[in-house]
């Protein structure tokens, strides 16, 4: 028996104990050698992640591309940390703000009387909402009374609107329950009192909204003006929804963008908001003014 | 000599890893049940029947009061259950004929070429990620389909209740249908070909023509295994939840039998996909236990089905081959 014994140089001893051979000995160094530079590398990280970590932001689908770019162009003047945007829906970024999972909240629409208490709400833009159909349905413009009919469902077919080039069911495309969007073009286009129908399909963002119309030739909906492109925009009372007449005024579809934060801005929050909002700033200001209305 | 086996650290680890994992699945199973408990105690048996349509009733909690003492809990999920039922059933009927068929094809029928060609295509299908099936579903099939089935008619003929898109039953059924079917395949696949080459050639050698000999013996042999393959392909179905969102639907309706073929064409809202569709808003209390609570419906069907399934197993494997 002992003899048969195999006595290696990794192998077991007599009670189960294991001596390290030259091989296990080269496979601990090696392990060791990973791990320590990653420790290290962990820990030097860390005050990235304390102190001079990124701002955190969430909200409306509308802002979104406003605020990425804000943020980019942020980061490149002050070389403060690329802060990181989110795009939930308004209702969902005020909701994250007020309990602390985000530091700023977008919100484009005006605030209302069930939002968490202690917000403050910082006004950095305007934007125009753009009623949209499909590039077939030439349909130039439409009064109140005719988007109200519509979007609450009064009249379902295409023929029965004037200036319509499609004959079909109008497809209504609404937006989904906490979107900011959608309670702006509620306030400005229908009124306090009336209702879209519900019977009208959800779409969770702009984008959606914009990829529905662009292609469904029955389909109207309402988006932020920056996601127009590849549609047709349609007039509001007489006037061509553009970033021109949004601008001067005339067309009356245009609601505020703010920045929403848990009292008073501070730290990083408060830099970032101040960059976007001071007067002297023409970088910024040149970004809102590309798609957007600088509101100075 | 020591007492222990040589390699008892090995056994202990692997013990503890085997604990370790049990330990996790109990903590989601009760943290998930806990989570829900209080949706389902505002509700009551209601939470399971119809009578209020699921958007609606998530827009009444993320917008009503949210203070805890006058919080909105109200919810109906049947829509949501009966989407899911629909989707899956749908998906599991197209299918388990067509992976049997093609498992047979495989196994009995195709020259060696082809097999070689078929096996690796299979399993390259079955690891296709399912968000890369809802792209292709809501860019490319969407269009189409509504294109060539729901006309201006069908449209006009549901308009005061719901609207007619794409993305819908049929849509969300035939891609969850080709998601499934790789992974059937192959177990199927490698299932036949443990049947013992004794049965088969021994019913060839009593005179029993190949069709039927392959009916008869060798998919009675594999029942277990199909069984095994079904459960498993309705598991992933039911959890399907990102290219279900998209390719269902936007609105949560109950499909309504009694529309003849209209019933195919009308958007669905599967309990996952309501999951990934307010998930945004789970800051809310009340939408975070109600999706506690759908989420603990999801994983209770599939626990169930499991034990169903090996239920079901026992009395087949009289017949089954050893595999």
């Amino acid at each position: 028996m002992q003899a048969n014994r195999q006595r290696n140089s990794t192998g077991t001893g007599e009670r189960g104990a294991t001596r390290r051979g030259p091989l296990g000995r080269l496979a601990g160094a090696v392990a060791a050698a990973t791990i320590a530079p990653l420790l290290a590398l962990t820990v030097m990280a860390t005050p990235a992640l304390g102190g001079g970590r990124a701002l955190r932001i969430d909200g409306s689908t509308s802002i979104y591309p406003l605020m990425t770019q804000l943020a980019q162009a942020w980061h490149n003047s002050t070389h403060e940390p690329t802060p990181h945007v989110g795009q939930g829906t308004s209702d969902v970024g005020i909701n994250e703000v007020a309990h602390g999972r985000v530091d700023i909240g977008d919100a484009s629409r005006d605030p209302e009387e069930g939002d968490p208490e202690h917000l403050v709400f910082t006004k950095i833009a305007r934007d125009g909402v753009c009623m949209i159909t499909n590039p077939s349905n030439k349909l130039a413009n439409l009064s109140q009374e005719e988007v109200q009919a519509i979007f609450t469902g009064h009249v379902r077919e295409w023929s029965e609107v004037p200036g319509a080039t499609v004959s079909g069911p109008i497809d209504l495309v609404d937006r989904i329950s906490s979107s900011g969007t959608q309670d702006a073009f509620q306030n400005i286009f229908l009124g306090p009192t009336l209702k879209i129908s519900p019977s009208a399909e959800a779409e969770e963002s702009n984008g959606l909204v914009q990829n529905k119309v662009r292609h469904d030739s029955d389909a109207i909906g309402f988006v932020s003006f920056h996601f127009t492109p590849g549609t047709n925009p349609v007039g509001y009372q007489g006037i061509a929804c553009t970033l021109r007449n949004a601008k001067s005024g005339q067309y009356l579809g245009v609601r505020n963008f703010w920045m929403v934060t848990k009292g008073i801005p501070k730290g990083a929050a408060k830099r970032f908001i101040l960059w976007i909002t001071s007067s002297h700033n023409a970088t910024a200001r040149r970004i809102i003014s590309s798609n957007w209305i600088p509101i100075h | 000599m020591s007492g222990r086996s040589g390699d008892w650290r090995t056994e202990w680890a692997l013990r503890a890893a085997a604990a370790a994992l049990l330990g996790v699945i109990a903590l989601v199973f009760v943290t998930v049940l806990v989570e829900a408990w209080p949706s389902f105690a505002h509700n009551g048996i209601h939470w399971f029947l119809p009578g209020g349509e699921p958007d609606q009733e998530f827009k009444a909690m993320i917008t009503g009061p949210q203070d805890p003492a006058h919080a909105i809990w109200t919810f109906h999920a049947w829509p949501l259950i009966w989407a899911t039922i629909l989707t899956t059933g749908f998906a599991v009927l197209i299918a388990l004929p067509t992976a049997i068929l093609a498992a047979i094809f495989i196994v009995e029928l195709a020259p060696y070429p082809v097999r070689r060609l078929a096996e690796p295509t299979i399993q390259l299908l079955a690891g296709v990620p399912s968000v890369v099936y809802g792209l292709l579903g809501i860019l490319v099939l969407a269009p189409w389909l509504e294109a060539t089935f729901i006309s201006q008619g069908r449209k006009r003929s549901v308009a005061y209740v719901v609207q007619l898109t794409g993305a819908n039953l049929t849509l969300a059924a035939l891609i969850l249908a080709v998601m499934i079917t790789p992974i059937m395949i192959a177990l199927t696949v490698s299932a036949l070909q443990t049947v013992p080459r004794a049965w088969t050639e021994g019913s060839s050698a009593l005179g029993v023509n190949r069709w039927r000999t392959i009916r008869r013996v060798s998919l009675r042999a594999v029942r277990p295994a199909i069984l095994g393959a079904t459960v498993l392909a309705t598991g992933r179905a039911l959890g399907e939840a990102i290219m279900l969102n998209m390719v269902a639907g936007s609105r949560s309706f109950a499909p309504n039998p009694l529309d003849g073929t209209t019933f195919f064409f009308e958007p669905v809202q599967p309990m996952a996909a309501a999951i990934v569709r307010y998930i945004e808003a789970i800051s809310v209390p009340t939408v975070r236990h109600t999706l506690y609570a759908l989420g603990a419906v999801v994983l209770v069907s599939t626990a169930f089905l499991s034990l169903a399934s090996w239920a079901v197993k026992q009395p087949l494997k009289r017949y089954a081959a050893r595999a």
